[in-house]
């Protein structure tokens, strides 16, 4: 590990006068209101307290399952600065990168206060990476990552969010991509934040031609865990496939906004959502697919699924459509509800008890969306916490 | 020696709406029994009330092995001994046939046969292409009704009541359930099989044959009364017990 520079002071000249504007600009900015749709259902009473940003990341976390069942290669990322020596930051390269535009007081205040996403492109990429991303303290931080795929190549990121204390923070991350002609992402998310942190979490992936990514999301953890993704289908024939499987308890909202930007011709996008929440948690998902003029030939798929297992827990299911285009090809589906009641039935006259025979279907439910995870041990590491925050509330009583 | 199945004066209604109304059935140890009816005459009612579906008001009494099971649950009649093949078996998407029996041995810890009755049904059955799929989902009729009997061997309970396993299937299945049915038979176990028609009955040697209309079983005998029935469906009951 190198000595971390303190925030800024590697800037490139544009990373330099942009940190500089959106510094000055975040004065102005105030936090943003549930009144707004995009900020809907939440409850943003908060002081996400953006001066808090440390000048200098805090003491790495242990090993942990995830990385013991890991192969590739791993980045550290932690409380936002990249720690793992070799890799470059956005902040840092001749040209400039910015995926995500300052439209809010967290993308602004990001700008602002981010040390530099972590730039994988090219060697970083070779093999499978696992970026692991800490936060240790209370303090607000900003990590991000950015993969650029040259085209024609592959490459397969996961990401991991944790907390390596029991401490509540705000954490803005973005990850964002870049996608090449006729090049393939598998990128996968995964959020373990602690329950007392609040994660503003901002994706944009832009797919050219012929581009295609496999994306799935795992929503574990966080007091409020909130990932706002844009894909952006520019080239003509690109795809994404979306997957995301999340598990809401105590107090927790998981809160996913996706907007499909079809601008190409020919592309296709999928997504596949399942979440479950019990105590008090809400969830929410509002898909969006837009077709742009330009999008003839899109093909553009949503489904959300819903389990509702406690009386106290909420899910917002919103698809939408917006299509200028006329020649496409749409659907969309979403339900919320309760455990199937035939299922219970059919599994209890196997002579399954209704706990187990509950359990059985709760995994069944979540097993489509993760059996799409494309690594094995991490699939089974999720399967096993899914499968153990259910188990845990049926021996606590609240489901 | 108690029977496998005893149901006395059962009775079961939705609402206003009563469909068994006194069912008396005696069903011996290492008997194959058919009840045959028309549509809408009680007999499906009749397999999901012995299972213990919670949408209806029952009255009555019922026993499997001298064991009362009126005040189980679905699952306590289940590790009873009682099986339910369903006419029309429920997908469980998600969750493969192994993780089922799996957890139909872990549900059912005093019973030690289950990993070697699932390798035998398997085996019988030809099952060992579908027990890494998921339950029900994605499979022809005959492919359900097969995933029924695999479960059923598995299970081995001291009762089977068949609701329309013969229903949706062409004539080679029919014969196929009708020889498994067969197979199945043993001193230590009692079978209801329930059907509209009497084919199926032809691949079979049914110990009596009950004919069911409007919620009570309105005549028993030997397989001459499925010969009847063929020639002369049910009008005659219906008229008589109208």
């Amino acid at each position: 590990m190198t000595e971390t520079p303190t925030l800024g002071s590697t800037d490139a000249a544009w990373m330099a006068s942009r940190r500089s504007a959106a510094v000055d600009r975040l004065a102005d900015l105030a936090m943003p209101s549930e009144r707004e749709e995009i900020w809907r259902y939440l409850d943003l009473d908060f002081d996400p307290d953006i001066p808090s940003a440390p000048n200098a990341p805090g003491g790495a976390g242990g090993r942990d399952t995830v990385l013991d069942g890991w192969h590739g290669d791993v980045v550290s990322i932690i409380d936002g600065f990249v720690v793992t020596e070799g890799v470059p930051t956005i902040a840092e390269a001749d040209d400039e990168v910015s995926l995500v535009g300052d439209d809010d007081l967290f993308s602004t205040a990001f700008t602002a206060y981010a040390p530099g996403a972590a730039l994988l492109t090219g060697d970083q990429l070779t093999s499978q990476v696992l970026v692991d991303v800490q936060s240790t303290s209370s303090a607000t931080t900003f990590p991000g990552v950015h993969i650029e795929v040259p085209g024609g190549s592959d490459a397969s990121v996961i990401v991991r969010f944790r907390s390596t204390t029991d401490v509540g923070a705000t954490v803005v991350p973005t990850v964002t991509a870049n996608v090449g002609d006729n090049a393939r992402l598998t990128l996968t998310m995964i959020q373990d934040w602690n329950y007392q942190t609040r994660s503003l979490g901002r994706g944009v992936i832009s797919l050219h031609r012929d581009a295609s990514v496999l994306f799935n999301e795992v929503g574990l953890g966080a007091k409020l865990g909130r990932l706002h993704l844009d894909i952006n289908f520019v080239g003509s024939g690109s795809n994404a496939k979306v997957y995301g499987a999340y598990f809401g308890e105590d107090n927790q909202t998981l809160d996913y906004r996706y907007f499909m930007n079809h601008i190409g011709v020919h592309t296709r996008s999928d997504m596949f959502l399942k979440g479950a929440v019990e105590d008090n948690a809400l969830s929410v998902f509002t898909g969006m697919i837009r077709i742009e003029e330009t999008g003839q030939k899109t093909e553009a798929f949503q489904t959300n699924r819903n389990l509702i297992l406690s009386s106290g827990a909420a899910a917002q299911s919103v698809p939408n459509l917006e299509i200028l285009a006329n020649d496409v090809m749409c659907g969309h589906g979403s339900t919320v509800g309760p455990l199937d009641k035939d299922q219970r039935y059919y599994l209890m006259s196997r002579g399954l008890t209704p706990e187990s025979a509950d359990r059985l279907q709760v995994r069944g439910f979540f097993e489509e969306v993760i059996t799409q995870i494309p690594d094995e041990a991490i699939a089974a590491w999720v399967r096993d916490r899914i499968n153990g925050k259910y188990v845990a509330a049926q021996q606590e009583g609240r489901v | 020696m108690p029977n496998a199945l005893e149901v006395r004066d059962l009775h079961a209604s939705i609402g206003d709406l009563n469909i068994l109304k006194g069912v008396d059935l005696t069903v011996p140890f290492g008997e194959v029994h058919a009840i045959m009816g028309p549509n809408g005459s009680g007999k499906s009612t009749l397999s999901h009330v012995l299972m213990g579906k919670d949408e209806y008001e029952v009255t009555g009494f019922a026993s499997i092995d001298g064991v009362d099971i009126m005040g189980m649950t679905v699952d306590e009649r289940s590790r009873a001994g009682l099986f339910e093949a369903f006419q029309y078996p429920t997908q469980i998407p998600g969750v493969t046939l192994d993780d089922l029996t799996a957890e139909m041995a872990v549900s059912n810890p005093s019973d030690d046969g289950f990993e070697q009755r699932i390798a035998a049904a398997s085996e019988r059955l030809g099952m060992d292409r579908f027990r890494s799929r998921a339950v029900n989902v994605n499979l022809s009729g005959g492919e359900k009704k097969r995933t029924e009997m695999y479960l059923l061997g598995v299970a081995s309970p001291k009762i089977a009541i068949l609701d329309e396993i013969d229903s949706g299937l062409d004539i080679d299945a029919v014969r196929e359930i009708g020889d498994m049915i067969e197979s199945l038979r043993s001193p230590d176990r009692g079978i209801v099989v329930i059907t509209h028609y009497s084919r199926i009955l032809a691949y079979m040697s049914p110990d009596r044959i009950h004919v069911m209309v409007g919620g009570r079983i309105v005549k028993s005998g030997g397989s001459e009364i499925a010969e009847e029935l063929e020639a002369k469906g049910y009008t005659e009951y219906q008229v008589a017990n109208a």
